[in-house]
């Protein structure tokens, strides 16, 4: 695979007055990934997204997608993007499938309807391929967005918000069908407020918060380095004080002394490790309780500042 | 140039407003025609001639002028402003499509409603005039790039209007008055000064009396003054809403 990045950013800057939206932004996303932009709102995710795609014009800095610098040819890169806004729009004049041959056509592809009912498929919107875009529900239409992002084939497609007001049953589906594009070598850019879907789909994770880009970093480790386990165990009977074990591992007991808890964070003692010194000091464990942290436990914590724990 | 992003665009343009041909075709022929009837049959009773033309015969160019540029000028600037206003400018602005193809779908699209408006009042004048073609080049010059001037126009007051009232700003109150004093339904050799001066300034007193000696064969003024104004409009604007479309003005972030 290429190690050209398929998109990268050198100090992208976007100021609207006194206000900067991006802060000289880097960053370099390789391609056949699933990139997640994660941030509250007016974070500068958007911004960012619209400044590639040309709906935003930037202040300074420079955007190459799949090596090619936007400043010498802004058109050119158009045609391996795509992009799902994040505000639902419809021309109410056509129907389903004119509206993603037309797009096909913007991006100067022929008629294709075999991949228009690949796409229409894929997003369960088959049986309204005939129907006007003005009479389809919030979620169809939502769906329809996202039809005429990929009918064209894009290599770079950016999800802003793809699933927002969307059923639990089509985000699954969405979601099966980003991996299978993923799968293919298109590389994604997302952004979401479900953090569930930044966990279910990211390789990758950016946390951008006022318009600077604070952290990108794997999925995985980032989830291991910010994110923590909780074990409570909870006992038989009520202890009087922490135990030596319980001290050792830097436990904490609860007020009635029936539980004890125990945050493991990257560095620490493995849970594993403290149980089995639980079980070896004959303590009399009547349950044990993990649970490891989420996504979004490990965005607040990034968001609240606290620093890397490794 | 992405040769079929652009055709896909003005053929898009095309079957927008033929999917409402009552408001976009029929309710302006109608309009045209109503002009025809009411102030040519009324006013032909008193001015019998103009400079030897009937005078039903001699309003007809100045109406069909009326229909292709209201027209063009409409539908360019609705088709865009809607794209504005409904958001779908987005697929616009994020697809391969530079300022020349942006420019070449939506004037397209709008210069084939002007003309068809145009047409339309030309044949049902016909219906009671007879057919007049005395220079079928210069008629062809300014049906052609009259829809054109007017379509760019249009384009241009949709990029910059940001409200409903601001795209009617510029129908209203500059077209308007200008295509009615510009001597579609008199000649302006017979006003008195210093209306008749004023007038001067007028440029669609050229653009309908070229159009008129195309038509007609007879005209106030040389066809080549009115030539030259509208190609000289025809340049001055495109340059302009090719620069403006480049630069992302109102229309990018």
């Amino acid at each position: 695979m290429s190690t050209t990045p398929a998109l990268e950013l050198q100090g992208l800057t976007k100021r609207y007055g006194n206000f900067t939206a991006l802060h000289s932004m880097d960053l370099a996303i390789r391609p056949g990934e699933i990139f997640a932009l994660l941030g509250p709102n007016g974070a500068g995710k958007t911004t960012m997204i619209g400044s590639v795609c040309g709906l935003v014009k930037k202040t300074s800095g420079t955007i190459r997608v799949f090596g090619k610098d936007l400043d010498q040819d802004s058109v050119g890169p158009r045609y391996e993007i795509g992009l799902v806004p994040q505000e639902i729009n419809f021309d109410p004049f056509f129907s389903v499938a004119e509206s993603l041959r037309i797009q096909l056509g913007y991006y100067g592809r022929p008629r294709d309807e075999a991949r228009i009912d690949e796409v229409l498929t894929a997003l369960n919107l088959q049986a309204k391929k005939d129907a006007m875009t003005r009479a389809l529900s919030g979620g169809m239409k939502r769906r329809l967005l996202i039809a005429k992002a990929l009918v064209h084939k894009p290599r770079l497609v950016f999800l802003d918000e793809p699933t927002a007001g969307v059923d639990v049953e089509l985000r699954r589906d969405l979601w099966t069908y980003v991996r299978r594009l993923a799968s293919e070598g298109t590389t994604i850019v997302l952004t979401t407020h479900y953090l569930e879907e930044a966990e279910e789909l990211a390789d990758r994770v950016g946390i951008i918060n006022e318009g600077k880009l604070l952290m990108v970093e794997d999925k995985a480790t980032l989830l291991r380095r910010f994110g923590e386990r909780r074990v409570v165990v909870t006992f038989d009977h009520p202890q009087a004080a922490l135990s030596e074990v319980g001290r050792r591992f830097a436990a904490s007991l609860s007020a009635d002394g029936r539980t004890l808890t125990y945050v493991e964070r990257e560095g620490c003692a493995p849970s594993g490790e403290l149980l089995r010194a639980l079980y070896a000091e004959g303590q009399p464990i009547a349950d044990v309780e993990t649970r490891r942290s989420r996504m979004e436990d490990v965005l607040i914590e990034i968001l609240r500042g606290r620093p890397q724990a490794a | 140039m992405n040769v079929l992003g652009m055709q896909t665009l003005f053929a898009k343009e095309v079957r927008r407003f033929m999917r409402v041909p009552g408001q976009t075709v029929l309710s302006p022929l109608i309009s045209t025609t109503l002009y025809f009837i009411v102030f040519g049959y009324s006013i032909s009773g008193r001015v019998q001639t103009v400079d030897g033309t009937p005078y039903l015969h001699f309003i007809v160019p100045g109406l069909v002028f009326l229909g292709i540029a209201n027209n063009a000028f409409l539908n360019s600037s609705s088709s865009l402003f809607i794209t504005k206003i409904q958001g779908t400018v987005v697929d616009l602005l994020v697809s391969p499509l530079g300022p020349g193809e942006l420019m070449a779908g939506f004037i397209g699209g709008a210069m084939v409603r002007g003309l068809v408006v145009g047409g339309l009042t030309w044949a049902v004048a016909a219906l009671f005039t007879g057919f007049s073609l005395e220079h079928a080049w210069v008629a062809a010059y300014f049906l052609l790039l009259s829809s054109y001037v007017f379509s760019v126009l249009g384009m241009l007051a949709a990029v910059w209007a940001e409200k409903f009232e601001q795209i009617n700003f510029f129908p209203t109150f500059v077209m308007l008055p200008l295509t009615f004093l510009g001597g579609v339904f008199y000649s302006v050799r017979t006003l008195p000064s210093p209306w008749k001066e004023v007038s001067l300034f007028n440029p669609m007193v050229y653009m309908v009396e070229g159009l008129r000696y195309g038509m007609l064969g007879q005209s106030s003024f040389s066809p080549a003054v009115g030539g030259a104004i509208l190609a000289g409009v025809a340049v001055v604007a495109t340059v302009v809403t090719w620069m403006v479309l480049k630069s992302g003005y109102k229309m990018k972030a």
